[in-house]
């Protein structure tokens, strides 16, 4: 199991939920301060998806005021606040790629302004830790490809139509390895979560 | 242990290549949480989303699970600005104004604002078109510090809160809604459930505190929310219990030199 979150990330981790929990009960500056704290994590995020930095800023925008618009969607039962936040902002960026002429990949290093010192948060809100360890060593259970693919499917929002291209496989080639990675992967979480 | 959704497969890959793993219903939720699907498949797996709870709650697991790689993505890069100030301005748009043009600095300020409003839509019972216009006068007024010099609007807000007035007419449900705007120095007056009946004007003054003529804010404009500037005379009588009186004249408001029409209504500021 990894380590314990440090005090820092304790701390950012329950301000947002804070916020999160203002924004819920109608309180509109609690928008501003969630920005502040996650901007720099969800534009990694939408950035790594759409390859393109008007693209990602457009995607962030969306998903501010998305979070703005309900609110209510987020179930604090369900998942962490930055959890969730992260995973809409990729769904988002996703959605973006699939209705849209963008093309995804991965951004060019040249891309990344350099972050500035009153981000730290961003350090700071790291999805749960005990998680990231299990999905790590369950993702490491499968074979080298599968790994590859699955996550290639993953960071850079490639469809199976892409990745089968790229791997120069028929569809149902890469399908196959994908499903059958994606049961085994679940069959490993499932049983880590019965433990 | 198995998922409640687990249900007998479904649907075969049409590219069956022998060993074909199922497509279940949990399976289409992985394909989708890990971004693989497009076309048909992403649309069949968005109405399962919307209609059914197991697949929902297998897409969230799915989610949540693969929730950590995103560690990994994030931290590179800072997102310009006017992302910021887009939002800000979407959600100002949203709200009823008009839209756009907000600094980074003063979009903090206005959802500030907007919560302000909302809280005051209870209190004074305000419309909220009034309250919409309220804001747009706050945020966007040319003439207006917030836009200009953010910096220092908290402070000068905070020194000049804004009030409030309803004029119940009668007994009718309808009213005005006056606001005061001291940062602004800009009055808005809401009539939106007056109709013109073509014969009358109604126009609406200030009872000085100190006794003396009352003064005019001018003639009103049914069914319209207006903003008006207010004059130095009229701001420095304006305080926190200030009378207003609706007065019914002539169409174009009180003649000179003639005494006002009847009052029909009244009402006095509060501040919020």
């Amino acid at each position: 199991m990894a380590a314990r979150p440090r005090p820092a990330s304790a701390e950012a981790r329950e301000a947002l939920r804070e916020a999160m929990e203002r924004l819920a009960a109608g309180d509109q500056s609690a928008l501003e301060d969630i920005y502040r704290m996650t901007r720099v994590k969800l534009f990694g995020i939408t950035l790594r998806i759409l390859g393109d930095r008007k693209e990602a800023e457009d995607a962030l925008q969306d998903v501010y005021i998305n979070l703005w618009q309900r609110a209510d969607r987020y179930d604090p039962a369900r998942a962490s606040p930055i959890s969730w936040l992260a995973t809409f902002a990729r769904n988002r960026a996703i959605d973006r790629l699939r209705t849209g002429k963008v093309r995804g990949g991965a951004v060019g290093i040249e891309e990344a302004a350099p972050l500035p010192d009153e981000a730290p948060l961003a350090d700071a809100l790291l999805v749960d830790a005990e998680q990231a360890a299990q999905i790590r060593e369950c993702i490491a259970g499968l074979d080298e490809r599968t790994q590859t693919h699955i996550r290639a499917a993953f960071f850079d929002g490639h469809t199976y139509a892409e990745l089968a291209e790229q791997a120069d496989v028929p569809l149902g080639t890469m399908k196959s390895w994908i499903r059958r990675g994606l049961q085994r992967l679940r069959a490993c979480l499932e049983a880590s979560e019965m433990a | 242990m198995n998922g409640p959704e687990d249900i007998l497969p479904e649907e075969t890959g049409p590219e069956g290549t022998g060993a074909q793993p199922m497509r279940d219903d949990p399976m289409l939720a992985a394909e989708w949480a890990l971004g693989l699907l497009e076309g048909e498949d992403l649309l069949a797996a968005r109405g399962k989303y919307a209609t059914d709870p197991q697949f929902a709650w297998r897409k969230e697991w799915w989610d949540n699970w693969f929730a950590p790689w995103t560690d990994d993505m994030a931290g590179a890069a800072e997102p310009g600005d006017h992302v910021w100030q887009g939002i800000a301005g979407r959600i100002a748009a949203q709200a009823g104004t008009e839209g756009g043009g907000l600094d980074a600095a003063s979009g903090g300020d206005v959802i500030e604002l907007k919560v302000r409003l909302r809280r005051w839509q209870w209190v004074a019972g305000l419309t909220s078109a009034a309250a919409a216009v309220a804001l747009a006068l706050l945020a966007f007024a040319p003439d207006n510090a917030p836009v200009t010099a953010p910096g220092a609007v908290p402070a000068q807000i905070a020194a000049a809160d804004p009030m409030v007035a309803t004029v119940p007419i009668g007994e009718t449900g309808l009213r005005l809604d006056v606001t005061w705007i001291p940062a602004s120095d800009k009055m808005l007056i809401a009539a939106l459930g007056l109709s013109a009946d073509g014969v009358h004007d109604h126009e609406l003054w200030l009872v000085p505190q100190g006794g003396g003529d009352a003064l005019s804010l001018g003639v009103v404009a049914p069914g319209e929310v207006r903003s008006m500037a207010v004059p130095q005379d009229i701001a420095a009588e304006l305080h926190n219990g200030s009378r207003l009186v609706l007065t019914r004249e002539p169409i174009g408001g009180k003649p000179e030199g003639i005494d006002a029409g009847p009052v029909v209504a009244e009402g006095a500021f509060t501040r919020v």
